[in-house]
Formats: structure tokens, sequence, C-alpha cells
């Protein structure tokens, strides 16, 4: 039970208090591709979950084991993104011989959802915050479910973000990032300040 | 190919923060300071250069599925050895106040989608040119972010203070960040805009110019042979003066051309101009048409110039001149 806990309280606070996109603003850029469609956001989201949550545990690993050599902070990159590398191949590799119909229309956009700032950074916010292995694994699902949340605000304002009432200069990109900022600001509250500090 | 690239893309068109969003995080989240901002703008310029340029080596028979990796990997190489720099010349602290937003630039589209669909085609000297504009494109970008978050944050500008009537502390929130680039991107955008329909309006009026005196270069030409002792290029520029005078054709037609000498000038400067352009076949008249009669003919284009004889040799002159400012103006919008 403690360890379920653990994993909800490491998610909840990956989706709500530190979303990685409205929080830390982590894969905005792919979090504008992925809400134009509502097949995109699903897949974009499902592929951001599932890469976070299976690679969390192997990163626990490398930081538990090598965490302590003195370069580690420069080469943690490197050893996140062959992490992030052996998954995606193993998986592609399973998909390619179990769901060939699904692998053709999983690689036109799978190394897009795969190889981005939200993944990298989630796993480097997995390593921050994280004290265990099973808060690793909240992080790592948190963070794709908060894609998904923040993913859906957007997908479900982009028709009024992109009517004939805005700017044309701002229609698209720069009023996207503006309401992702006001939902940003919405969420900043999460955080948590005292009203007497207003 | 050559041709066909513009190497302003990358600073204003396709600028990374403010156009096309490809790298943004670092910039809303870690750009609140000037010397932060330079940090970022460090780091990215190393990895992203020598990783693209790395990676162009990289035969394309291997799949995108697998290059992505390589490309990634690679850039996570080059990561190591620029925030060691980056450490050096920022200090520790300032880089580990960066915390996740540094290592992520090994992911920008820059190296994974921008090197694939762009840079990869051009040659090589000019893929340096144009890496190296779009590197430059997001350093200006980030470091105008850091200037002036940290401007309006704290009234204060690479540390030091300036007058500022009131502060905005958001700015150096995340969500700060948002409102901030999302405003200046419309803003950059509405510019970019303004600038680019004005230059449409400009190449319009020069192209309905010389769809006019296409009409009255056979009167012109008759009238007023002495003033083409003038060289070509005075003749031009009075040419590009007049244009600048007249905002549309119609303008121009309400002028009493004939007693307006400047325009008059023009339009003989657009028939000389026109006779140095005569192309030797019809096929000319997508290139630049000048250079070419020269190199063909292997004649001076002044010599060309000065033989006019009949009303139809005068009518092709006028028609070419039409036709070399139409070709100005479709190589203008791809190069």
């Amino acid at each position: 039970m403690e360890i379920f806990l653990n994993i909800v309280s490491a998610a909840l606070i990956a989706i709500f208090v530190q979303n990685s996109i409205l929080e830390r603003a982590l894969g905005v850029n792919v979090l504008l591709y992925a809400s134009r469609k509502r097949d995109n956001m699903l897949g974009f989201s499902a592929a951001i979950t599932y890469t976070t949550t299976i690679s969390a545990p192997l990163v626990w690993l490398a930081d538990t084991f090598i965490g302590d050599f003195e370069y580690y902070r420069v080469i943690m990159p490197l050893i996140y993104v062959l992490i992030i590398g052996i998954i995606y191949i193993l998986t592609l590799i399973l998909i390619w011989r179990f769901f060939p119909k699904f692998f053709r229309s999983l690689k036109k956009y799978v190394h897009l959802s795969v190889f981005n700032c939200s993944v990298v950074g989630a796993l480097f916010l997995c390593s921050q915050q994280g004290n265990d292995i099973f808060s690793y694994l909240g992080y790592g699902l948190g963070t794709g479910i908060g894609f998904l949340f923040a993913a859906y605000l957007l997908y479900t304002a982009a028709g009024r973000l992109n009517s004939p009432l805005v700017p044309a200069a701002f229609r698209g990109y720069p009023i996207m990032i503006v309401y992702v900022g006001i939902l940003s600001l919405a969420l900043y509250a999460f955080t948590g300040y005292t009203t007497s500090a207003v | 190919m050559e041709k066909r690239i513009n190497l302003k893309d990358g600073f204003i068109k396709q600028n990374m923060v403010f156009m096309s969003g490809l790298l943004i995080a670092p910039v809303i989240a870690c750009s609140t300071t000037l010397v932060r901002s330079m940090a970022v703008c460090f780091v990215f310029s190393i990895v992203s250069f020598a990783t693209i340029l790395l990676c162009r080596l990289i035969p394309r028979t291997i799949v995108y599925t697998l290059r992505v990796i390589i490309y990634t990997a690679t850039a996570a190489v080059f990561y190591i050895p620029a925030v060691l720099l980056a450490e050096a010349i920022f200090g520790e602290a300032l880089i580990a106040s960066a915390g996740v937003y540094l290592p992520v630039i090994i992911t920008n589209s820059l190296i994974l989608t921008k090197a694939e669909t762009r840079f990869y085609h051009e040659p090589f000297s000019i893929m340096v040119k144009d890496v190296i504009v779009f590197i430059l494109g997001f350093d200006a970008a980030c470091a105008f972010t850091g200037i002036m978050r940290e401007y309006l944050a704290s009234g204060r500008i690479g540390g030091a203070e300036v007058p500022l009537l009131f502060e905005i502390p958001a700015m150096e929130t995340t969500f700060g960040g948002f409102l901030f680039i999302g405003i200046n991107a419309g803003l950059f955008r509405a510019l970019y805009n303004y600038r680019k329909n004005h230059a449409a309006e400009s190449e319009e009026g020069e192209e309905s110019l010389a769809e006019y005196a296409e009409d009255m270069g056979e009167f012109l030409v008759g009238k007023h042979k002495a003033e083409r002792e003038k060289s070509s290029k005075e003749k031009i520029r009075i040419y590009r003066t007049a244009i600048k005078k007249t905002k549309n054709i119609n303008e121009l037609l309400d002028m009493e051309f004939l007693s307006n000498r400047d325009v008059l000038e023009a339009f003989e400067a657009i028939i000389a101009e026109g006779q140095e352009m005569v192309p030797d076949n019809e096929e000319g008249a997508g290139e630049d048409v000048a250079e070419e009669t020269a190199d063909t003919s292997g004649e001076p284009a002044d010599e060309n110039s000065g033989e006019t004889a009949g009303p139809e040799e005068e009518k092709k002159v006028a028609a070419a001149v039409a036709a070399g400012e139409k070709t100005e103006g479709e190589n203008g919008d791809i190069s």
C-alpha cells in the first residue's frame, strides 16, 4: 500500500504541481504539434507516458550505481539518451514483429514523441525529485499523464484560438503560447503561496 | 539549389524562438537574466553546430528511425565539453541553476528535424552558413528575452541598474516567460508581415511600371535619345528613385509624366536597361538576362544599348524589360 501511495503521490505531483509543460515548459513544441488532432494528442501522450515510465527504473539504476562518479552530471544526458534509445529500439522491434500494421502508422511520428525535451527533461526531473525506484516510476508515469492533460486543454481551445477574432499575426503559435502561459499561471497556485505574500 | 536558399531565413522568417518555436523551453524557463541567456546560447551554439556538422557524415542508408538516436547521442557527447567550458566561463553555480534546461538542448529540433528537412539537402558550404544563421537567430532571440525579462523583473540589465518605472517580478516565472514569448512572437510576426506586404507592394509597383513602360516605350525612346549618354547605372538609379516616389501605377498615371523630368528619365532608364537585357532567345527570360547577354555576345552591355532603331525593336526592348522585372520579383520571393 505504501508503495502504491508513493507512486500515486509522485504521479500527482508530476501532473499538477510540476507539470512538465505548464510548470516546466518542457516539450512545448511537441505539445503544439500534438494538440492539433485528437489522434496525435493521444498517440504522443501514450508514447511519452510509455517511454518515461519504462525508462524511469533504468534511470534509477544508473543514478544509484554510477551517480557518485565525479563527472556524472555532464554524462547524464548521454546515459539517458542511450537508455531511451534502447527502449525505443526494443519497443519498435516488438511492435514490428507482432503488430506490423500498427508499426506502419506509428513510425511516422514515433521518433518525435520519444526524442524530445519532454521525455529527456522528465528523466532529469525524476533524478532530481525521486528518492526511490517507486517515486521515479510515479514521476515518469505522471509526466506522461501531465502531458496528456496539457495537450487536452490546448486541444479543446485550439478552435477558438485560431478563430478570425484573433489578430492574424497572433493566430497559431503566438496565441497558443499565450494561452499555455495563462494555464501555467492558473497552475502556479498549486506550487503554493500564502495570502499574506500576495 | 544555391539560389533557392535564403540565408536570412534562420534569423527572421524561421526564427527558432519567435517564428517557429522549435526550441523554447530553455528560453521560457531559463532565460530570465542576460548572463543565464548567454550560458544557454553558448551551450546551444556549440552542441548544435558541432552535431549538425558531424552528423552530416552519417550515411543516409541508415533509416531515420535509427539515425535519430545517433544524432541525439552525438549531441549528448558534444554536450560534455560544451557544459564544462560553460562552467569555466560562467561559473558552476550558474550552470547548475539552469537545471534540466541545458541537457534538453541535445534534443532540439534544429538537430533532429531541421537538419533532415533542410540542412542536409544543401551543399556543405551553404549548410555551414545556414546553420550559423539559424543559431545566431536563436541566440539573438534568447539574449533579447534574457535582457528584457531581467530588466522588467528587476530593473537591471546584466546586473547593472537601469531606471524603470515599475517592476514586474512575474517575468522571472515560467508563466511570465510564456506570456513574454507569446506576445513577442505575435509582434515579431506582425512586423515581419508588415515588411513582407510592404515589399510585395513595391514589387507590384515595379511590375506595373514595367508594364506601363512596355506601352510607352515606343514613344519615349524616340523622343529622348540625348539622355541616353548617361551611364546605365545612373539611369537605373533614377528609375529606382522614380519608383519610390510613386506608390502605385495610378499615382504614376496621375503625374503629367511628360513634364516630370524624373519620371521621364526613369522610363528612359527602363528602356536603356531593357536594351541591355534583350535576350538572344526567349529561354533567357527567367535568368539574369543582362549578364547572360553580355557573356554570350562577348560585347559590353553598353554597346548593345545604343543601337536601337525601329519601333519593332523598341517594342521588343520594352517587353524584355517587363520580363526582366517580373523575374526579379519572383526571385525575390524564393531566394
